[in-house]
């Protein structure tokens, strides 16, 4: 018998990382199947999107965004852009979880597999895609020189988002795979959502004697709007992120990600006899 | 529990029938407060049953008797809803047509997958991949979605993963009837060569001839096992069940 220093991992744990791997490589593969550019959309499509922002919201609205730390890059679209990336990411998760368990559930009907590892593997897929538009935040960001050593809070910011989202991914899958339409709830619910998130505005827009105090208080505190708050502190203002809301963050992930995952677990082996 | 031993202890399973379930949240809302009139059915009741690591078990019974459920129940693709199923070690399931195969996926990239799904690691897959192709004859095809297959290929595939994954148990669901006569001679080769090397198999056949090689047998009755034992008693007791139906639906015409 072989002697061995690091304990072996236990099997169900490697099979699960061998899935999750298999599951993540195949979303990424699929993504830009038969395209000639492949992954060089991912980093078009952030720069398109800011270079519109830039364009509709700086030279045609003429949108005052809030000033960044070295008054350098004082720019709506990147503002705007701090903020897309979390949200896409969030949003990102909440839909592709539903997707990546209706695209095992057939699977699954036929061979026993933790069918966590299809929404663990398309989440990892997903954080690549949030990795290069990071990528390209900080390439700006750099150029306009507006950047500074807070950037250590991004990952702070986005692995709350990641519980987060996967946290009602989990949820949301297993409810569409009995009920069709909760898909469509859901966009209807994110839509609406994003706005209740200051991506498009400026969190000062509600300190207006005619916003009501709630609205100001389900914006400052939503927890989207927490990683958001946060992510906006490394790369926009650069400065170290109010302890709080860090902590708010960290406590709506934590929660939302352990309820998810237990009621995912409880509810995932009856995929297999859904019709 | 020894490695390739399956334990079966008081299980029985019920489903739901579709057609009173709620498909749409609007419908499910409706209904909220009113008594459910779902109907239940038992397809499994009370089955205890222990299957020896290295024996070759095999499973007979009417159609809706119940013997495909409890090879699911086996392979862990539905759980009991009381009692409990243990199976230890590997175990590879062939289960009716394109067991464990994603439509859009290759050949190649499907066994892969199921090789994942094992726990068995790309490298050792891609180590077995040329028996695998050589043993389903499927060539080419490898390479082609598995969605343009026939049915034949599909099981040809599924069986050369199944059986070359080195499995410790081996479930069975009426495969074999697909291939075509050579590929059943190659199969039945194969499952010689890994009862020999002590893969515990459970088959699921109407074949009798085939049942009777098997080292012990159960029957299955309306979800209810109704005999256990020697291959020969089980088989003359099933078919002198399946008589006297017989005989009963021949005297009331």
């Amino acid at each position: 018998m072989q002697l061995s220093l690091i304990p072996p991992l236990s099997p169900s744990v490697r099979k699960s990382a061998t899935l999750i791997y298999h599951f993540a490589e195949r979303e990424a593969k699929s993504r830009y199947k038969r395209s000639v550019l492949g992954w060089f959309w991912s980093f078009l499509n952030p720069l398109v999107t800011v270079a519109v922002y830039w364009f509709i919201f700086g030279a045609v609205y003429r949108a005052v965004p809030p000033d960044t730390a070295n008054g350098n890059a004082e720019n709506f679209g990147l503002y705007l852009f701090t903020g897309l990336i979390i949200w896409t990411l969030f949003t990102g998760l909440v839909d592709g979880s539903m997707e990546w368990l209706s695209s095992v559930s057939d699977l699954r009907k036929k061979i026993y597999f933790p069918t966590e590892t299809a929404l663990l593997g398309g989440a990892a897929s997903n954080l690549l895609q949030t990795a290069l538009e990071v990528a390209v935040l900080v390439v700006i960001m750099a150029a306009l020189s507006n950047i500074s050593w807070t950037l250590v809070f991004l990952p702070v910011a986005m692995a709350p988002a990641l519980g987060f989202g996967l946290g009602l991914g989990f949820i949301a899958s297993v409810l569409n795979a009995r009920y069709r339409d909760v898909k469509y709830l859901v966009g209807i619910l994110l839509n609406v959502a994003f706005f209740a998130v200051p991506i498009v505005y400026t969190p000062e827009l509600l300190e207006r004697e005619d916003v009501p105090e709630i609205v100001r208080i389900l914006v400052e505190w939503n927890p989207v709007a927490l990683f958001i708050e946060i992510s906006r502190d490394a790369t926009y203002f650069l400065q170290v992120p109010l302890w709080n809301r860090f902590l708010a963050a960290l406590a709506w992930s934590a929660a939302t990600f352990s309820i998810g995952w237990v009621f995912f677990r409880r509810r995932s082996m009856s995929i297999s006899e859904e019709p | 529990m020894t490695v390739g031993a399956i334990r079966v202890e008081a299980v029985s399973k019920r489903f739901r029938l579709e057609r009173n379930r709620p498909s749409s949240l609007k419908e499910a809302v409706l209904r909220v407060g009113r008594t459910r009139d779902t109907d239940e059915f038992w397809v499994l009741r009370d089955i205890s049953l222990e299957i020896e690591a290295g024996s070759f078990f095999g499973l007979i019974g009417h159609n809706g008797s119940g013997k495909s459920t409890l090879l699911r129940l086996m392979a862990g693709i539905h759980r009991p809803t009381l009692g409990s199923v243990e199976a230890e070690g590997r175990l590879s399931a062939l289960l009716e047509l394109g067991t464990g195969f994603h439509p859009d996926l290759t050949g190649r990239e499907n066994v892969y997958l199921n090789g994942a799904m094992l726990g068995i690691t790309r490298r050792r897959m891609t180590a077995a991949m040329d028996d695998i192709i050589e043993f389903s004859g499927i060539g080419d095809f490898v390479d082609e979605p598995v969605k343009i297959y026939s049915s034949g290929m599909y099981v040809r595939l599924g069986f050369a993963v199944a059986v070359n994954v080195d499995p410790d148990i081996l479930l069975i669901d009426e495969v074999m009837a697909v291939g075509d006569e050579e590929f059943q001679r190659r199969c039945s080769k194969h499952m010689d060569m890994l009862r020999g090397n002590g893969t515990t198999i459970v088959l699921v056949s109407h074949n009798t001839d085939l049942m009777m090689e098997c080292h012990q047998l159960g029957w299955l009755d309306h979800g209810q096992l109704v005999e256990v034992g020697d291959p020969g008693d089980v088989v003359s007791a099933y078919l002198a069940k399946v008589d006297s139906t017989d005989n009963t639906l021949h005297t009331r015409n």
